[in-house]
């Protein structure tokens, strides 16, 4: 983790003074601009580097180029990405002793907050599955209608026939709530 | 349950002749409930949280960089920085005039009585900022001749204003339920649209079978499921000198409620074949004031919170 940060860290000012920092023999590393690897660790090529005083000519006006036609695109970019990088990143929040106390304080009712919402909604569950249940034991207790015979009812009522496959939901099920209403709520005009 | 009955042991009283399926009247009943459009609003000490969290966010986030978002000096950047001007340049919309970095970056409290963070400040401070401010010249709007921005419906709607309990586009943070009144004057009482089960029938096809009888077939609607989701059972009368084993007086009944939803359309109750002469949608608080209060209370535990 130590390693990947330091790899990170200033990864937009090396990349923006890289052509000058270049060695003249890396050109394959200058042709990917995003690359995180560190020249030094970077292969290197087998090819010996040609004779100094030509190599300075090159590197000038290969470099000159280079930064003329560097697109302000990824300028801006990079620019961005320095400003994500760790070192500008803010701190973690620091709170003094009261803020502190607040600030666990403002926790604490939340989390209370939440655990009542939870329990209401669990006792809600609860109510709507014993009322099924009261009235399913009814059913299985009664007889009939008609001849049928005790718990016929039940039995049907049971089936789990249609519930699973395409229509087993009808689509406009899937309406999802908002927070305002459209523009005409509801469709009082629909027809069979 | 049922025992073969013979010739010798009709003549004794002991012998069960009566089945519970003559004491019994056995109906099947259709809760019909309007899911709700609408989320709850958020309560006072949400609102306030949520803010809170919001500011705690600015300090730990990266600055914004207009630079990366609008190319400059044209009219969106110009509009972005108008608008930034008088925000006191606070990139947030929603969080009012907080400043995360400067010296009084502790200073994340709302004074008492401040609206900053509600609901209603927040849709505000939004529609202020969907307006556009700068022409594609470049040049400031005026007043008069910026394009308003479409407004979102209120939350309460024209029926909620008027208290029209027959319309469904009212309430539309709560779940309604129809109900409908049987019989006329004084005789009359509100309950759920239910019938009477013949034998060829089981009770979900009698529930979709009743409320198109009594409520039209102009509803786009779904019976969830077989399973009933409430009971209510009237315990039959027996006349003078007579028991349990003998045909009572009156049966009881025993009603079965399915449950059922509503996704379009509206009652209509003409030419209903139960004798039905009023139908209203109701919230479950005002639901509670209609029904018979032992009707209502072997139902009320299949409504949900809202």
């Amino acid at each position: 983790m130590f390693f990947a940060l330091s790899n990170l860290r200033g990864l937009a000012s090396r990349l923006f003074s890289r052509p000058a920092l270049l060695p003249t023999t890396t050109t394959t590393i200058t042709t990917r601009p995003f690359t995180t690897t560190l020249p030094s660790m970077a292969s290197k090529p087998a090819a010996k580097p040609p004779s100094k005083k030509a190599a300075a000519g090159a590197a000038k006006s290969k470099a000159s180029r280079r930064v003329a036609e560097r697109d302000p695109k990824i300028v801006n970019m990079l620019q961005h990405f320095a400003a994500l990088s760790p070192r500008r990143i803010p701190a973690p929040l620091r709170m003094g002793r009261n803020r502190h106390l607040r600030h666990w304080t403002i926790h604490r009712a939340w989390l209370l907050f939440r655990r009542r919402a939870r329990k209401e909604r669990e006792r809600t569950l609860m109510r709507q599955q014993q009322s099924m249940s009261a009235a399913c034991e009814e059913l299985r207790l009664t007889e009939g209608p008609g001849t049928r015979d005790m718990g016929y009812l039940y039995r049907v009522a049971m089936e789990k026939k249609g519930v699973y496959g395409l229509h087993g939901v009808p689509i406009e099920y899937a309406r999802a709530q908002t927070d305002t209403p459209a523009r005409v709520p509801w469709n009082h005009e629909w027809k069979a | 349950m049922s025992h073969p009955v013979t010739a010798t042991e009709t003549t004794t009283e002991e012998t069960p002749s009566v089945t519970s399926a003559t004491r019994y009247k056995i109906k099947s009943g259709l809760i019909l409930t309007r899911p709700p459009l609408l989320t709850r609003e958020p309560t006072p000490f949400e609102a306030a949280f949520y803010l809170y969290q919001k500011r705690l966010n600015e300090r730990l986030a990266v600055p914004f960089r207009r630079e990366f978002y609008f190319r400059t000096d044209t009219a969106a950047d110009l509009d972005w920085r108008l608008k930034l001007r008088e925000r006191h340049g606070v990139p947030a919309k929603d969080i009012g005039r907080y400043n995360p970095r400067g010296r009084v970056a502790w200073n994340d409290e709302v004074l008492v009585g401040s609206e900053t963070g509600m609901t209603a400040d927040i849709v505000e401070s939004l529609l202020k900022d969907a307006e556009v401010r700068i022409s594609e010249d470049g040049e400031e709007i005026v007043d008069d001749e910026r394009v308003p921005v479409e407004r979102p419906m209120p939350r309460r709607t024209e029926a909620d204003e008027k208290g029209d309990a027959r319309r469904l586009d009212r309430a539309l943070d709560q779940t309604l339920y129809l109900v409908v009144k049987k019989g006329e004057g004084e005789a009359a009482t509100w309950q759920f649209p239910a019938g009477d089960v013949p034998t060829q029938e089981v009770l979900h096809e009698t529930a979709a079978r009743v409320l198109a009888e009594s409520a039209g077939v102009n509803m786009n609607t779904w019976v969830v499921g077989r399973v009933p989701v409430a009971h209510y059972v009237t315990e039959p009368i027996f006349a003078e000198g007579e028991d349990a084993a003998t045909a009572p007086k009156r049966r009881g009944e025993k009603i079965f409620f399915l449950k059922g939803r509503i996704m379009a359309g509206q009652a209509d109750l003409t030419g209903n074949k139960h004798g039905l002469t009023d139908y209203q949608w109701l919230t479950k608080d005002e639901i509670k004031r209609v029904l018979p209060w032992d009707y209502y209370r072997s139902v009320r535990n299949m409504m949900a919170d809202r």
